[in-house]
Order: structure tokens, then C-alpha cells, then sequence
């Protein structure tokens, strides 16, 4: 199966936002793997990703008529979509967590980020992004994939790096202004 | 305000779309979003310079299951819009004493008419919540009674309500007989939303007396129970 494109997923969505039910499910179709894939990964329980993705599809749903494709891409609005519903899904105040709900959560953290393989499938807007990753010092590129790819909180990622909660936040905070500076010189050239 | 500073904005947006924030710091931040173009277009450009790092995931196919919960919701959404619509429409709120009197005698009418509402026969939760000031319907909220996992509130404002600035809807269960609310989460002033029951009370939902909203700071009440009366209030109805 090829990657749908861009215009064919914006498309799709300009039907979804008249209600065009056949459009919806193209676009399901097209798009819920890579999405559900995201869900998974910050979540890291099925039962919850699946919970995000119904979700976020419903949104999607409602939401299409809002889509613009002059200010992003179709992948990005979704896949923004499903992350802060996977990230409020995570962060939700929950009135019983106990602490081992705490450490087994903690547990299921991998310690890095996506594996060679992995980054091997990344488009080439990607690689440019993970060159400049790659530009980063090691603590902020850790702090930068682990809040990423797995939804950790500043807490949480101090917790997981034995780090005080202000070295960690500025790990990340200066790994996110130099990454940002990495990429638009990258598009300056 | 914080969000005025193009620096600390540019920050804040940066650490929302990475993932790093507490939930009431996303509540802040996203209450900000409603009101500041810059905020938005921070928010945008990040997403967009961090989202090709989403598709380094494998794709993986979702369960049949979640495409047919999907096209559930979507189409109770239409029934639900379809049938708040035409109770609306018949004119009863704004004369009716009682909003529970005033639900029985509705949904009367529901029940004879079923081939006009073919999800007539199933059994549904119903909350007509009244505005405390002014009497009058302001919200409705429904849900399938039973299941023991999960449970979706469908939430239907009526007409255009607007939320102060650094505030937060909340919205209650009233367990009745005394005892404290509790909370169900915040919700927002879109005309039809859904809710998760959180999963503690999922169990005890079905029996409780009624649901209330207030009006709370930014993020939520900062204690777990209201800091102020409840400005909607309504008494569930099993139909």
C-alpha cells in the first residue's frame, strides 16, 4: 500500500467536514495505523490507545470543518490531535493512584527513544529533524525523545533520569531552543 | 501576562506540544489559546517542526472494535442532535415548572412516536440541567445506563454560553442523600461534547441524584470539591 499524499488526506477531510461518511472511513482507513501507533506509544496500554483513537476520531469527525491545509499538513492536525488527547488521557487527574500505580507506570517507560529501524522509516522532513537531534547534548536529546515518544512529564522525566526537576527542565528547555534553531537554518538554506 | 512575553510563549507552546506539562498546565495553556492568535500560531509552528518525529512508530492496526465504537458515537451524536432538536422546538422548557416533570413529559412523547426515534426503546439516562439564575434548560447530558468498563456522558449545551476568562466548567455528579459532589471532569462551552466517566465512578453514576456545573478557576477546583454553587443543576432521569 502507498502513503496516501497530502491533498488526497486534505481531500478527505473537506468531505468529512460535509458530512460525507464514505470520506471518513477512506480517511480511517488511510490513517488510523500510524495514528494508533502514536497512541500506543505515549499511552503504552492498547485498552487506553484505543480509548484515544475512538476519540480522536470522533473529534476529527466534528472537527474536519476546521481543518486548513494553507496553515498544516492533514497528518500533522490529526497526529496533534491524537497526542493531546493521549497526553490529557495520561495526565487526567485520577482520584486513586497509588504508588505502585506510579512505579508500575514508570516501569513501562522504555529508556530511549525509537530505535535505528525505526528512524530508518522517517520521511525526509524527519531526517532533517533528527539531524538536528542529533546536534543536541545527550542529556537534552534523552529528556527531548523520552517527553515525546512516551509522554513523560517534567516530573515524570526527572524521576526516570535521577536528575532534580529544574536540571531536567532546562535540559529541555534549551534542547527545544537549540533543535528550533537547528531547523530553521536548515530551511534558510 | 506571561503569555504576552514572545519568548516565554514560544517556551510554553514548545513544551505543550512536547508533552511536558501537567494537566492544569495544559488547561491554562489551552484556555489562552481561545483568546491569543500568537499563542495559536506558536502552538502551530511547533507541531509542525515536531510532528514528522511521530511517524518514526511502526503502523499498527487498530481492532475492528474501535472503528465500530466510532461510528456508534457519530451516529447516537446525530440521534442525539436530532432529538434534542425536535424537544427543543416543541417549546416546553421555558413554561414548564419543573425540568424533571417537563423531561417525563418529553420523553413520553418519545416513546409513542418511536419510528421517528428508532433508539426510543433503549433505556438512557437523561439530566436536564436548568440555569440556577435564570430557570431556564442550559444544558443537557445523556448516557446509557449498565456496562460495567467504560462510560460516555453526552453533553449538549444549549444555546451560546461564554466562559470568563482563567476559568474552568466543572461538571458534578450529586450523589444525593448528603453526600459531597464529585467531580466528573471539566467540559467545555461546545455545543455538543462528550465526557469519560472516570472509572471509580462509572459504578455509581446510574444512582446518583443528579449532576450540577460550576465555575471554577482555570484548570479546575484546586480542592476536589466546588468552590462556588452550582449554576446548572439538574435531576437524572431513567427513561
Amino acid at each position: 500500500m502507498t502513503a496516501p499524499t497530502n491533498d488526497q488526506l486534505a481531500n478527505l477531510l473537506s468531505r468529512c467536514a460535509l458530512a460525507d461518511q464514505r470520506a471518513f472511513a477512506a480517511l480511517y482507513e488511510a490513517s488510523s495505523a500510524k495514528l494508533f501507533a502514536v497512541a500506543v506509544r505515549i499511552t503504552r496500554r492498547r485498552d487506553w490507545a484505543e480509548e484515544v483513537l475512538q476519540e480522536s476520531f470522533v473529534k476529527i469527525w466534528h472537527h474536519a470543518g476546521n481543518y486548513d491545509a494553507d496553515k498544516s499538513a492533514p497528518m500533522t492536525w490529526m497526529t496533534a490531535i491524537v497526542r493531546n488527547r493521549a497526553l490529557d488521557w495520561l495526565r487526567r487527574p485520577r482520584e486513586v493512584q497509588t504508588s505502585e500505580d506510579v512505579e508500575a507506570f514508570m516501569a513501562s517507560v522504555p529508556d530511549e527513544g525509537p530505535g535505528p529501524e525505526e528512524l530508518a522509516t522517517l520521511a525526509v522532513q524527519a531526517r532533517e529533524l533528527w539531524q538536528c537531534m542529533e546536534q543536541l547534548g545527550p542529556d537534552q536529546q534523552r529528556s527531548i525523545t523520552l517527553a515525546f515518544f512516551h509522554g513523560l512529564s517534567h516530573g515524570e522525566l526527572a524521576k526516570k533520569l535521577d536528575k532534580p526537576l529544574g536540571t531536567v527542565k532546562t535540559w529541555v528547555r534549551r534542547g527545544l531552543e537549540r533543535l528550533k534553531q537547528c531547523l530553521e537554518g536548515m530551511k534558510a538554506k | 501576562m506571561k503569555y504576552e512575553n514572545p519568548t516565554i510563549r514560544d517556551r510554553l507552546a514548545a513544551e505543550y506540544v512536547l508533552g511536558t506539562m501537567t494537566w492544569r498546565a495544559r488547561r491554562r495553556l489551552e484556555a489562552q489559546l481561545k483568546t491569543s492568535p500568537a499563542l495559536r500560531a506558536a502552538v502551530s509552528q511547533w507541531e509542525a517542526l515536531l510532528s514528522p518525529m511521530a511517524s518514526a512508530a511502526a503502523p499498527l492496526t487498530p481492532p475492528r472494535r474501535v472503528w465500530q465504537k466510532i461510528q456508534q458515537r457519530i451516529h447516537g451524536d446525530a440521534k442525539a442532535r436530532a432529538r434534542t432538536g425536535w424537544w427543543y422546538s416543541l417549546g416546553f422548557w421555558r413554561t414548564a415548572t419543573g425540568f424533571a416533570l417537563a423531561a417525563v413529559v418529553a420523553l413520553g412523547l418519545v416513546v409513542t412516536i418511536p419510528d421517528r426515534l428508532p433508539t426510543a426503546e433503549k433505556t438512557m439516562m437523561v439530566v436536564v440541567m436548568d440555569d440556577m439564575q435564570t430557570k431556564s434548560p442550559a444544558m443537557t447530558v445523556s448516557w446509557e445506563p449498565g456496562g460495567s468498563s467504560s462510560k460516555m456522558l453526552r453533553l449538549r449545551v444549549i444555546g451560546h454560553a461564554e466562559m470568563a476568562p482563567d476559568t474552568a466548567w466543572e461538571l458534578w455528579m450529586l450523589p444525593g442523600e448528603n453526600r459531597p459532589p464529585v467531580s466528573l471532569g471539566l467540559i467545555t462551552t461546545h455545543e455538543l461534547q462528550t465526557l469519560q466517566v472516570p472509572a471509580q465512578l462509572v459504578p455509581t453514576i446510574d444512582d446518583a441524584w443528579g449532576l450540577g456545573m460550576t465555575v471554577e478557576p482555570a484548570g479546575g477546583s484546586p480542592s476536589g470539591s466546588p468552590t462556588d454553587q452550582m449554576l446548572y443543576m439538574g435531576q437524572c432521569v431513567k427513561t
